[in-house]
């Protein structure tokens, strides 16, 4: 296996577009337009995640996509040092991580804007959004710059 | 509640290892014609069959009784992952003693080394989730393998408690030592830490001695009640309690993959066997990865949330150590069978089967623990030599 080659432009895996259900699908168009969107329930007003139709705290099927900050913190992580894909070979190192929204739901996402070595716990991050086909943008998350 | 009338009567495992040209129904056949044979008993024994098959097969338990001509009063197939083959001694448990039936064939087998090696299949296996809902959250952010999902729960313990990769080093060199002494086992030779920390890199802090192996086996065992058990050949393996919890809400969620499920089902196992942490003298714990290992040990209350490397370091897994840990060599250095052959190493530790240098010494109680299900799934054995 080749060593992972320096960069300063730190990679993003290669992002394939997902296949959207029709209880997705409102999720994905909203990346689409770069604006990140979670479902709240007008009942008790908490957020859920994945895309549902009842509300997972009350129970409520009163579920509104809804705007959210797009600001959240690195819950954890792992770097890919190893293609599981040959496509994916030439983007290692790449970080998976799980961050969670200041608005409460933990979303699988990537940290990208730093080098892989840099990420921490707890560490403060902002959604970006990735073109990745014609009508389709992926979340990713890189540190906030203070 | 349960009355501990049921017991484990035979125990055994297929060709084990790389297996060229074996299917997963064509070892668990083997299993099973071993484990009753071991029980000494004859197929027409067998009324009830508890099995899983592999996750694209559909009611497998009927392929197993086709192919070994057996009908059952009770028989499914399972769908809690790794957590099945321990969920199935619970199940056959119940039934026996609710008298749904006599004597329950329990198991599980795979070709994982062989599968990989087909033309194409490692490909089209590792480029795309084999579940919708993966393929949709998972595969579009390059989040392939179950060595991340783990990877995930390792750091986010590092973070919380300071453990360190050497502490998972310590996993991977404890359970190899005990392979060392185990004729069957994949991996035969010793695992020093510099060999450790040089291993090829995975996903972080994984590298390839924090994974499970690829194994072609299977194993079997036999449940019937304790009255019968009386009578058969070997010491009964009493299934003493059991436990599960299910964290159905996912791993993501609350503290799941650092405080896993393992805690609630090992403490209604303790409760419902009326013994605590102290009183067991082994554990065969599902090793899927080194992390798993030493969060099962926090879990499961043998050393406190957080402890566990410094514990384990410090030789616990040792046969000679505070709680002898998957003395077989575990699914990391044995062979990974999605915990069946934990089980079959309990009962026969339990029966006082190995050589002096294998054994543990005097061994009376065995907790088992099977984990899966998107990793949100627990069992808990609590096993008794009778």
């Amino acid at each position: 296996m080749s060593a992972p080659q320096p960069t300063t432009e730190p990679m993003r895996p290669r992002r394939v577009p997902p296949q959207p259900t029709p209880e997705s699908q409102p999720f994905w168009d909203g990346c689409a337009r770069h604006e990140l969107v979670v479902q709240r329930c007008s009942s008790c007003e908490r957020f859920s995640f994945p895309p549902t139709n009842r509300c997972q705290h009350c129970w409520s099927d009163d579920v509104v996509w809804t705007p959210v900050s797009g600001r959240g913190e690195v819950f954890t992580f792992t770097v890919y040092r190893r293609a599981y894909a040959a496509e994916l070979a030439d983007q290692l190192p790449y970080v998976v991580g799980i961050v969670e929204l200041d608005e409460g739901p933990r979303l699988i996402t990537n940290i990208v804007g730093c080098e892989p070595s840099r990420v921490r716990v707890g560490m403060p991050v902002d959604v970006v959004f990735d073109d990745v086909a014609d009508g389709v943008a992926l979340h990713a998350f890189r540190p906030r710059e203070e | 509640m349960y009355q501990r009338s049921a017991a484990i009567v035979g125990a055994a495992h297929s060709e084990l290892g790389e297996v060229p040209g074996s299917t997963g129904l064509g070892l668990m056949a083997d299993a099973a014609v071993a484990a009753v044979a071991d029980a000494g008993l004859k197929p027409s024994d067998i009324d009830g069959v508890v099995v899983r098959g592999p996750d694209d097969e559909y009611a497998f338990q009927q392929q197993l009784g086709e192919r070994l001509g057996l009908n059952a009063a009770f028989s499914t197939s399972l769908d809690n992952g790794g957590a099945s083959q321990t969920l199935a001694v619970i199940l056959a448990s119940l039934a026996i003693e609710a008298g749904l039936a006599t004597t329950v064939l329990c198991g599980y087998g795979r070709n994982s080394w062989t599968r990989t090696r087909q033309a194409g299949s490692r490909r089209a296996r590792m480029n795309q989730s084999t579940h919708n809902r993966a393929r949709e959250w998972r595969d579009s952010f390059g989040y392939f393998g179950e060595p991340a999902t783990h990877a995930l729960g390792a750091q986010r313990h590092m973070a919380m408690y300071g453990t360190t990769k050497e502490h998972l080093g310590h996993v991977a060199i404890s359970v190899r030592e005990h392979a060392t002494r185990n004729p069957h086992a994949q991996m035969q030779t010793p695992l020093t830490m510099e060999e450790y920390l040089a291993g090829r890199p995975v996903t972080d802090p994984f590298g390839v001695y924090d994974c499970s192996l690829r194994t072609d086996a299977a194993g079997a065992v036999v449940v019937t009640s304790l009255d019968r058990a009386r009578d058969l050949p070997h010491t009964p393996v009493v299934v003493r309690g059991f436990g599960s919890h299910n964290n159905l809400q996912g791993w993501t969620v609350d503290d799941h993959m650092v405080t896993t499920a393992a805690k609630q089902s090992g403490e209604r196992a303790y409760r419902i066997a009326d013994v605590t942490p102290a009183d067991i003298d082994t554990a065969q714990l599902y090793d899927c990865f080194t992390y798993m290992v030493l969060a099962q040990i926090e879990d499961y209350g043998f050393c406190e949330k957080g402890d566990g490397g410094e514990f384990i370091a410090g030789g616990a897994l040792a046969l000679d150590g505070a709680i002898p840990t998957n003395t077989s060599g575990g699914q990391l250095s044995e062979g990974h069978v999605e915990g069946m052959l934990q089980v079959v190493e309990g009962v026969r530790q339990l029966r006082h089967e190995y050589p002096e240098e294998r054994q543990v010494p005097d061994a009376r109680l065995a907790l088992v623990s099977g984990h899966g299900g998107n990793t949100v799934c627990h069992t808990t054995l609590i096993l008794e030599r009778g």
